[in-house]
């Protein structure tokens, strides 16, 4: 199916750029290693300029791609833990799995808490139900929030990637 | 180190460990691996008409064995994240970087519990990077942004604390 | 080889600023969509979604909140018409516009099917033809169906 296909360019690219390395990835937080943020915004700025340029040329239909809603308070909490989960474990949960295939035991340890987390979470649901369903906005964008052009949007993206590459750069480069 | 090489190396490798590490291939420059990495997320667009997930088949498989009602369920995410095992294996294996390593058992604990933490976080903010961060961001999601950064800035605030876990 | 895919994607960037909007308007499908009456729905149609709890159904009512107060369709919402396109849909939504005689709603159809809705309606008549057809639910049968013995 074309989920596996996807799958396995996915976590090839992710091995390829050194991610399944918990040492490597930590390496963000202490300022020594900006592999991350170099894959992760080169990853965010070319899905967003290839969707804006295939759409605005028709052979992609951008309103028929699922957006992930926004819940205000949710993501923003979750979003704090999940860091401090991260740079403790120096993994995250699509890249532990490339660490686990790839042989290396802390990549297992991650899968295996990160399943014990979401299991707990699922089973101690309901004190969090509340503020788990709080300040949704549904598929919200920049676009629609900031009523600007997409193109605007995506732009400033790009923008921001490219002055944050150049900082890194300068700051790799110190260490 | 804080990882030790407890595989037996085989019968071929062990000349070549006499001569020195076995070459294994240098890592993609990250922004050709970031941008190739875009591209798939793109094709998933394209194709699927969704983006990448990871953290969705952790609370997919969670569902079932626990039977919870309110954690997201995805086969499409569950067959995804196959690919990925299989992708990272294949990966590792052409590079010459399969390698079982053993852990520490500080190493290890730390590992486990941060493991457990993104689990509650990727559950309340309903993804993780996958999901959020490279496929809303890459729609332009409020949410997956906010959560981006607050991601970041919770790691960046926990680091000092643990940067002796890291040496 | 940094440095060219810098410049590609500068060069995305800043067309992008340019380039107008990503969700192309084709007006011929939109015209045929109209000569085919697949771009509204009716007040007895409305009425059986709404009866059936049709999933992902969505009213919207662009008429003011004067209005609306004073009265509105069950499960509607509120929302003026020049904030209609940055209102949030979900693709999998079914969105029924609805306006007092049906012309902002048919206009509103227009500003969905542009951003890239599929899944969009207005509600022919209004509110007005609504009210109408609930004091008569019995035109309801008479879609081309059996016709009504002269004499009852």
């Amino acid at each position: 199916m074309i989920a596996l296909a996807i799958g396995i360019a996915f976590g090839f690219c992710l091995e390829r750029a050194g991610l399944g390395d918990s040492r490597k990835l930590s390496g963000q937080f202490y300022f020594t290693d900006f592999t991350v943020l170099k894959v992760m915004f080169s990853a965010i700025v070319t899905a967003a300029l290839g969707a804006f340029w295939l759409a605005r040329l028709g052979v992609l239909d951008l309103a028929g791609v699922y957006v992930p809603e926004t819940y205000l308070l949710p993501q923003l909490a979750g979003g704090l833990l999940f860091g401090a989960g991260f740079v403790a474990a120096g993994l995250c949960p699509g890249t532990s799995c490339v660490a686990a295939a790839s042989g290396r035991g802390d990549g297992l340890m991650v899968v295996l808490g990160m399943f014990a987390g979401v299991a707990v979470t699922g089973l101690a649901f309901a004190p969090l139900r509340h503020f788990y369903e709080s300040t949704a906005r549904g598929p919200l964008t920049f676009p629609q929030l900031l009523h600007v052009p997409y193109g605007v949007v995506v732009f400033a993206v790009v923008a921001l990637a490219l002055a944050t590459f150049a900082a890194a750069e300068r700051w790799e480069r110190r260490a | 180190m804080s990882e030790a090489l407890t595989s037996a190396p085989l019968p071929r490798e062990r000349e070549r460990v006499a001569e020195g590490r076995v070459r294994a291939r240098a890592y993609s420059d990250p922004y050709l691996a970031g941008t190739a990495l875009g591209l798939v997320l793109l094709a998933s667009f394209a194709l699927a008409g969704r983006g990448l997930g990871a953290s969705g088949a952790f609370t997919t498989l969670a569902a079932k064995v626990t039977n919870s009602p309110d954690l997201h369920q995805s086969s499409w995410l569950l067959l995804e994240i196959a690919g990925v095992v299989i992708g990272g294996f294949a990966s590792a294996l052409l590079a010459r970087r399969l390698r079982f390593t053993a852990v520490k058992a500080s190493r290890a604990t730390i590992a486990f519990g941060g493991g457990a933490v993104m689990g509650l976080g990727a559950v309340l903010a309903r993804g993780c990077t996958s999901g959020l961060a490279l496929t809303g961001g890459a729609l332009l999601s409020v949410g997956s942004w906010l959560f981006m950064i607050a991601a970041f800035i919770g790691g960046y605030v926990l680091a000092p604390l643990l940067r002796r876990a890291w040496r | 080889m940094r440095r060219a895919l810098a410049i590609v994607a500068a060069t995305g960037g800043v067309l992008a600023l340019l380039a107008g909007s990503p969700y192309p308007l084709d007006v011929q499908r939109l015209a045929t969509a109209v000569a085919r009456e697949d771009d509204h729905v009716t007040a007895v149609e409305l009425a059986a979604w709404l009866r059936g709890r049709k999933p992902g159904l969505r009213i919207i009512d662009l008429r003011t909140p004067a209005e609306f107060n004073d009265f509105h369709l069950p499960r509607a919402e509120n929302v003026a018409i020049d904030a209609l396109p940055s209102t949030p849909f979900r693709s999998d939504e079914t969105i029924v516009l609805v306006s007092a005689a049906g012309g902002h709603a048919a206009q509103g159809w227009v500003f969905l099917q542009a951003l890239g809705h599929r899944n969009v309606y207005f509600l022919r008549g209004g509110v007005q033809e609504w009210t109408e057809a609930l004091k008569q639910p019995a035109i309801g049968r008479y879609f081309g169906g059996a016709r009504r013995r002269d004499g009852c």
